[in-house]
């Protein structure tokens, strides 16, 4: 039985340990210890998604989920995804690109949620995409230019 | 406020003989989280299970034996949940989002008690049994005396719910979960019916059991709907008698998502539909 | 044209996918304190008692600072009737009483949560109902003794009523006895909350008697105005800084935790951050008021309007704030899409216990609009004509005088609109099948005339920055629009124009990204400043190349000799040469929209009096409803919108498809309810709900453009209007669908379900 007090994981590919309270969620552990501030709070209690990070490439609402949890797991957040040279990733590009960004604020739950969705199925169609983005709000965009970008960084490129 | 995490469940169970009234057990999160932040609850610890990999998983040996740490997503997404307690896959592909789905339990749903639980209809209609350990046993009951009010269930405090065994659809049965929201998406029911059904040739309801959630103080078999239904041929008469039945066995109220009245309303043509959805998986299952 | 018309990526785009976009939210600076507010748990009551003692006791706390500790000053954005902390009674829940000052935001929030506040609740006034009631408690017992904000002219207000507009032309008995129907409606729509998907923050520094606001905030100079009149200072004292902003929605235009962070900052001697968590940002943000409109129309049975009455009451909350202001947009919604004959308009503002409501996306228009609309169904059903042809018949046209007295020069487009949309969402066509049905919104919508200030500088690497406190919203009017006209002035590449964030100390002003003005407003001061710019830039190449001035133009980042293309030197060589000549190269522009002409004795109270630089707008919207559960299905939803200029056709598409799902929120799954004790129903996000993807169809829009001779390459505002006759178009058309009334925003299954029941 332990008392936890830390917790270790791996962070974007490098292992850390990091204090964590009762108390503590993924989420806090993330931005206070880490300083990994591109996953936002956005209602900590799961239901918008900003927070969204991978654990063990699941896309998880990092607000409700205790760091404890996340102990001996890959977590992966949006500062993991562009390449060491600084090159955004295949999504991140498309986003650019495809104007799938407004305030921001949204988006970097809206990149983990969908790399895990291209990493389990590599073609996904319009209707898998929104349902996969269920958990996910967005207040600006009304949600289709985020839908294209995704089907033209899957080569699907078009309209759905 | 301790947290605690479990390696074993001697461990487990050893805690919560100790303290196991002060001990709020942690699985997923997905509710206890929020409640404990929102102040609705104040456990003096927390329990984390989820290092307990043996209450994970789906076995078939005649019952199906639903490890309580399963996710969501798993049941979801399992072959064997998907060929033979198809409801339940589909009830649990509907709790909140992917992002719900990943980190959600079977388990914590059920032991959460809401009136809303997605997962309790489809196990109620397939006369699960829950297992209950402790220090000082281990015990089975029906799912529908597990369950026993809005957020509370049979679980002694000094007790881990480490089972959950259903019984599959068998040949000439065929269920369906079907839930209303108010989006089309990540939504917490405004109703919830599961319904699984057995025909003859005659296309005759051998059996029936129906169950609903969001519209009672906890999610119930609706026995006299069941009782309505059994050696109906299902027209559409027989079908909205059940309906009408199956509000009376509902005591829905007003809450943010709906009003009563509305929920009533709606209940004998979302029974209607799931029989529907039933009674054509049967009839595709014939054609193959 | 090398920028502006085309699709040129946001400046921010790759910080914002990266995850490196700081915004107000994650700003952070060394020694940062940590503040929550204490809030009353009641809409309505006397303070008896604040104790603080057990919160000071918690270990980590700092200070604990009450009414006592703050100026005591009424102020605020119209009428000075709000405190920083409640002091004798509570008017809101979620009022600040006080607040705690501790090491770590944890500790601030559960030491706000020990200070023991005694209150002797009272009964909340609710309703508008309530507080328009004979005997009705007055939300405000001092009203009588408040004094305007310094700019704002008189208006009337009395007791619970606090804002009045009134336009009572001649002859409206007579109109109606010439109608051969009158048709009577009353319509209602709840509060909608911005919900911006990062909570409102703020963090104050106090330093050499001067304070220092860092805020993502849509209107910062806003901010250094307001938090001035509140502590009692100079607006000079005041320097707010922007940052990246998570959505505003006209939330982020008035003062929200600023005049806190500043205040506790000098109490505390350290810099304080204040963040609100989800649930307190919903229930204090001023949303969108709730309103309940009675129209009364005179028809005629060959299908004209020949008289009106419009009465409009909004909830202003528990203080007026920029609520009175939105009466002002009852006179235009209410004759300005169809020639309406004599119309009397009566919009008042109406104190209750409940959060002050404030600025919204299309402030007030999505609900006007909803009325206005609907009602323009039932005309047209109650004389059987068809519902697109009663709307032709009663259209505007060029020329037209809206009921302020404003003529609408160009009032025709929306004829024009009318006919564009027609070519893709052709009406004979739509909401034909069962359980279907097609509606229509047009709206008049206007751009805001604040005023904006640009500084253009030309560095020595041929660079441009522009320095103005014009905010980025996420629209894109800053990252894209006001880039891509600097680009284009001065003949670079977009990503050669560098942008600084607001900051109130270094920049002229800028009235806000709001009424969609930035674009437009700002967009003209850059204009402006790079008229300075190119003087100066073609005076020192010509020098350079040994030419007259009239004999070189600015070409492909050069200067160069108009008959000799090949002989030029690049902006880089002429900054660098100007440095140490007449020094360095920069430009100022200033723009200020003119107001149109308008008749000021057309009403009393009118604060917000035209509609400048107006755009027109129709949108039609095909459903197919469940008729066992009400659910709708949203099958199709068409927009033509006059934008005058779209400088970035793909941001003005994303404005029309993110306003559009904002209304289709509004309209059908939003709605922040007021229980009889004065608090929120809906809570959280949990039970506010917002669409989510499944639930927006994509929208096809065309763009007119007819250019506005003041606005940059023609440009007129176009972010706001999106949003404004979604409810329309989506009423009308569930109506269609169910044959049944429909009055009421949200529309709700249930409605839809009983408006079923009544066919």
């Amino acid at each position: 039985m332990s008392l936890v007090t830390e917790v270790t994981f791996s962070a974007n590919g490098r292992e850390v340990t990091v204090p964590a309270s009762a108390e503590a969620t993924l989420l806090q552990v993330l931005r206070l210890e880490l300083g990994l501030t591109g996953t936002k709070e956005g209602c900590a209690e799961g239901e918008c998604g900003a927070c969204t990070v991978l654990v063990d490439g699941k896309p998880v609402n990092s607000c409700i989920m205790p760091a404890l949890a996340a102990a001996g797991t890959d977590v992966r957040t949006v500062e993991g995804l562009a390449g060491p040279d600084g090159l955004l990733s295949p999504l991140q590009q498309a986003f650019v690109d495809g104007f799938a960004i407004q305030c921001g604020f949204c988006t970097p739950g809206f990149l983990m949620t969908l790399t895990a969705l291209v990493e389990e199925d590599p073609h996904p169609d319009p209707a898998q995409i929104k349902q996969a983005l269920s958990g996910n709000l967005c207040r600006c965009t009304g949600y289709t230019t985020i839908v294209d970008a995704v089907l033209a960084a899957t080569g699907n490129g078009g309209r759905s | 406020m301790e947290l605690h995490s479990a390696d074993s469940l001697e461990e487990a169970l050893d805690r919560l003989q100790e303290t196991g009234g002060e001990t709020q057990v942690l699985a997923g999160g997905t509710d206890v989280m929020i409640q404990n932040m929102r102040h609705e609850i104040s456990p003096s610890a927390l329990l984390y299970i989820g290092r307990l990999d043996d209450l994970r998983g789906i076995a078939h040996n005649g019952t199906v034996d639903i490890g309580p740490l399963s996710t969501h997503r798993m049941l979801a997404t399992d072959h064997i949940v998907r060929r033979v307690l198809p409801a339940l896959a589909e009830a649990a592909g509907s709790v909140g989002g992917w992002q719900t789905q990943e980190v959600g339990t079977v388990g914590g749903n059920l032991c959460n008690a809401s009136p809303a639980a997605d997962t309790a209809p489809p196990l109620l209609v397939a006369g699960t049994r829950v297992r209950l350990s402790s220090q000082s046993g281990v015990r089975e009951l029906p799912l529908d005396e597990f369950l026993l009010d809005r957020r509370r269930t049979a679980r002694r405090a000094d007790e881990l719910l480490t089972g959950i065994a259903a019984e599959p659809c068998a040949p000439g049965t065929a269920e369906a979960y079907l839930k209303l929201g108010r989006r089309s998406a990540m939504e917490v029911a405004i109703a919830g019916v599961a319904v699984r059904l057995t025909l003859d040739e005659n296309d005759t309801a051998v059996e029936a059991r129906v169950a609903a959630c969001s519209v009672a103080p906890r999610p119930f078999r609706a026995r006299a709907t069941e009782a309505l239904l059994q050696g109906s041929p299902l027209d559409p008469d027989s079908v909205a008698e059940a309906g009408l039945m199956l509000v009376r066995e509902a005591s829905p109220i007003d809450d943010g998502r709906a009003s009563a009245a509305y929920r009533r309303r709606v209940l004998p043509d979302l029974l209607a539909r799931t029989i529907e959805v039933c009674r054509s998986r049967l009839a595709d299952r014939r054609e193959e | 044209m090398a920028s502006v018309g085309r699709s040129v990526p946001r400046a921010d785009a790759e910080s914002k996918v990266k995850g490196e976009a700081v915004y107000g939210v994650d700003f952070e600076i060394a020694r940062t304190l940590y503040a929550a507010l204490v809030r009353s748990p009641v809409a309505a009551g006397r303070i008896l008692a604040v104790r603080t003692a057990d919160a000071e006791a918690i270990p980590g706390v700092r200070a604990v600072v009450t009414a006592r500790q703050a100026p005591p000053i009424l102020s605020g954005l119209a009428l000075d009737d709000q405190p920083l902390f409640a002091t004798d009674v509570v008017r809101y829940e979620g009022e600040p009483i006080g607040a705690v000052v501790a090491d770590t935001l944890a500790i601030a929030r559960e030491a706000a949560g020990a200070v023991r506040v005694d209150i002797e609740e009272m009964e909340a006034v609710a309703t508008i109902e309530q507080a328009l009631s004979d005997g009705a408690r007055w939300v405000h017992e001092d009203w009588e003794r408040y004094t305007r904000a310094p700019g704002i002219s008189e208006w009337p207000r009395s007791g619970n009523v606090c804002g009045e507009m009134r336009a009572e032309p001649d002859g409206i008995d007579e109109a109606f006895a010439r109608a051969d129907l009158i048709v009577e409606d009353e319509f209602r729509s709840d509060r909608q909350y911005q919900a911006y998907m990062e909570p409102k923050s703020a963090t104050g520094v106090f330093e050499d008697g001067r304070y220092t606001i860092h805020v993502s905030h849509q209107f910062p100079f806003n901010v250094r105005d307001r938090t001035a009149r509140a502590l009692g200072v100079r607006p000079s004292d005041i320097r707010v800084i922007g940052h990246h902003i998570g959505g505003g929605f006209g939330a982020r235009l008035d003062v929200g935790l600023e005049p806190y962070a500043a205040l506790l900052a000098r109490l505390a001697g350290a810099p304080v951050k204040l963040v609100n968590d989800r649930v307190e940002d919903l229930l204090t943000c001023n949303s969108r008021e709730n309103a309940v409109i009675r129209i009364r129309s005179g028809v005629t049975r060959d299908g004209r309007v020949v008289a009106r009455t419009f009465h409009c009451d909004v909830d202003a909350g528990a203080y007026a704030t920029d609520t009175v202001l939105m009466t002002s947009l009852a006179i235009f919604a209410a004759g300005s899409v169809y020639q309406t004959g004599p119309t009397e308009v009566l919009s008042r503002a109406v104190y209750t216990n409940t959060a002050p409501t404030g600025a919204m996306r299309g402030v007030a228009g999505p609900y006007l609009y909803f009325a206005l609309e609907r009602h323009m169904d039932n005309l047209a059903n109650s004389i059987g004509m068809d519902r697109r042809a009663f709307r032709l018949n009663n259209l505007i046209t060029d020329g037209h005088r809206m009921l302020n007295g404003q003529v609408l020069e160009d009032g025709g487009i929306v004829e024009t609109a009318f006919s564009e949309i027609e070519k893709i969402a052709p009406w004979a066509e739509l909401g034909k099948g069962p359980n279907r049905g097609v509606g229509i919104g047009a709206a008049v919508w206007l751009t805001n005339p604040l005023p904006g200030q640009a500084t253009l500088k030309l560095e020595v690497d041929g660079t441009l920055t522009v320095n103005t406190g014009a905010t980025e919203n996420g629209s894109g009017a800053v990252a894209m629009g006001i880039r891509q006209i600097a680009a284009e002035e001065l003949t670079v590449a977009p990503d050669d124009v560098l942008l600084v964030f607001p900051d109130t100390a270094t920049q002229g002003y800028d009235g806000g990204s709001q009424g969609s003005r930035t674009t437009h407003s700002a967009g003209r001061a850059v204009q402006e400043a790079a008229v300075e710019v190119r003087t100066r830039v073609l005076q020192m190449g010509a020098r350079l190349l040994d030419e007259m001035p009239d004999a070189v133009e600015i070409a492909e980042g050069c200067v160069r000799v108009r008959a000799q293309p090949q002989h030029r030197v690049t902006l880089a060589e002429v900054a660098t040469a100007a440095m140490f000549d007449k020094g360095p190269i920069m430009g100022t522009g200033s723009y200020a929209t003119p107001l149109p002409k308008y008749d000021p004795d057309a009403a009393t109270g009118l604060l917000f009096p035209t509609f400048p630089t107006p755009t027109y707008h129709v949108h039609i919207a095909e459903v197919e409803v469940d008729p066992s559960t009400g659910r709708v299905d949203l099958l199709r939803y068409f927009v033509a919108q006059e934008v005058g200029k779209a400088i970035n056709p793909a941001a003005v598409q994303g404005q029309i498809q993110g306003g559009v799902a904002q209304g289709v929120g509004h309209a059908l799954y939003e709605g922040l309810q007021i229980g009889e004790d004065g608090r929120y129903r809906q809570r959280t996000l949990e039970s506010y709900r917002l669409p989510i993807a499944c639930d927006v169809p994509r929208v096809q829009a065309i763009l007119l453009e007819h250019p506005d001779q003041a606005g940059p390459y023609g440009a007129k505002g176009i972010a706001e209007p999106p949003i404004v006759p979604v409810a329309a178009a989506i009423g009308n058309a569930i109506a269609d669908a169910t044959g049944g009334a429909i009055a009421r925003v949200p529309m709700t299954p249930e409605d839809v379900l009983n408006a079923l029941s009544e066919t």
